[in-house]
């Protein structure tokens, strides 16, 4: 068994850097973006109309699997002495995609729980990709956690003597390399994408690891610059990966969130996301899920009453939630 | 109530003991009676109200500090 790990271990290291510049890869892995490879930054200029207010979107659809998750995803499974058991994680889908993407390269088994009423595309694409199994739970299953079914599911395999053996898991809310990807890549390349002329990082709320390792990174370069964590108005919404902080009892808190790198949280509801969302495609032709959404609305919203360039993490594309799109675009059909 | 089956899930925490329950429920033949055989207070609760939602009422008997009992009929 400790061979097995070993050499799962060495299959994970890099023999040498790749060349970004003629792009030719040993395996898809060497895609997770780096300063040296980093996501593209993408001024707007037709949504936004104040021109003292520039806006950035940091756009990581363009990680090799699809989401800003592919970051964390390598790090903590880089790191994971897998052995002979099988990867088990909770997620919205974006971690369980990133997460069976590299098992699949590295040869480990992966089973993903996911809440209900994530959009149906990415249980789809969680099936497509063979994560061996695709638990599905409802956000009451569990009452150690009342609205994260799917956490209190994973937390059960984890720990009960009949399956402990038999899975591991990386617990994005808890491991401190879900901060640390972001700390080591995504605000580095921040920092060097914007010249170190950044003043403002939008990012939403949900495992925090984003906003944390990146916001901190920024802060130490320049203790000026403004962190604004972006939540849902309310618990229960259509804005899958993002999670509503406020209000939460202690023990719900993802672990890893460090709040005094937040100067400030900004709710968003649905419509105002989704509608947001639209308008980027529309005005700017770039096609994002509806957490950018909610993120984007929380900026243009400081652009009416301030100066400077802000930084917007898209955390993906919009292909994965055609349906709930679909649901939103029917709502706006009807009232026309 | 005479169980014509027993499932021990003591070695499955909430939720997976309450998944596994409902499909042994699901499963349970009309005028049959399991035994179900659960490890912490947690999964008891959540069994119990789950049963409960589907209009069912089981016996209750703690045996041991970490064995509960919970007998339940399907009409």
């Amino acid at each position: 068994m400790e061979d097995r790990a070993e050499q799962e271990h060495t299959s994970r290291k890099r023999d040498q850097e790749p060349d970004h510049v003629l792009r030719v890869y040993s395996d898809i892995t060497e895609l997770i973006p780096s300063p040296e490879n980093p996501t593209p930054l993408v001024r707007l200029n037709r949504i936004n109309q104040n021109k003292d207010f520039q806006i950035y979107l940091k756009l990581e659809r363009y990680n090799p699997f699809g989401s800003v998750k592919d970051r964390i995803a390598y790090e903590m499974l880089k790191a994971l002495e897998v052995g002979k058991r099988t990867v088990v994680e909770p997620s919205s889908g974006n971690t369980g995609i990133a997460l069976t993407c590299l098992a699949n390269a590295w040869g480990i088994a992966v089973e993903v729980a996911v809440p209900q009423r994530i959009p149906e595309e990415k249980k789809i694409m969680l099936r497509f990709l063979g994560a061996r199994k695709v638990w599905e739970a409802d956000d009451s299953l569990c009452p150690r956690f009342p609205s994260e079914g799917a956490r209190g599911l994973v937390d059960a395999l984890i720990r009960s003597p009949a399956t402990k053996d038999k899975y591991i898991s990386p617990n994005q809310y808890e491991n401190e390399l879900n901060v640390q990807a972001h700390y080591r890549t995504t605000g580095p390349e921040i920092w060097k994408q914007t010249r170190g002329e950044i003043n403002y990082l939008f990012a939403g709320l949900g495992t925090c690891g984003t906003i944390v390792g990146a916001g901190r990174y920024l802060k130490e370069q320049n203790p000026e610059i403004r962190v604004i964590g972006v939540e849902p108005s309310s618990a229960t919404h259509r804005l899958p990966g993002m999670k509503r902080i406020t209000g939460l009892a202690p023990e719900y808190i993802p672990k890893i969130l460090d709040s005094s790198v937040i100067d400030e949280t900004i709710e968003v509801s649905d419509g105002e996301a989704y509608k947001t969302a639209v308008e980027l495609a529309r005005s700017e032709g770039i096609p994002a899920g509806p957490t950018t959404g909610a993120i984007l609305w929380a900026a243009l919203n400081y652009a009416s009453s301030h100066r400077g360039l802000a930084v917007v993490i898209s955390p993906d594309d919009a292909f994965k939630y055609t349906s709930f799109y679909r649901d939103y675009l029917e709502g706006e059909t009807g009232k026309s | 109530m005479t169980a014509n089956r027993e499932c021990d899930l003591s070695d499955l925490l909430c939720p997976l003991s309450k998944m596994r329950a409902t499909e042994i429920i699901d499963n349970l033949p009309a005028g049959e009676t399991v035994r179900i055989i659960l490890g912490d207070m947690d999964s008891v609760k959540s069994v119990v109200q789950e049963l409960k939602a589907r209009g069912m009422k089981p016996d209750f008997k703690q045996e041991s500090e970490n064995r509960f009992v919970l007998t339940v009929s399907k009409q």
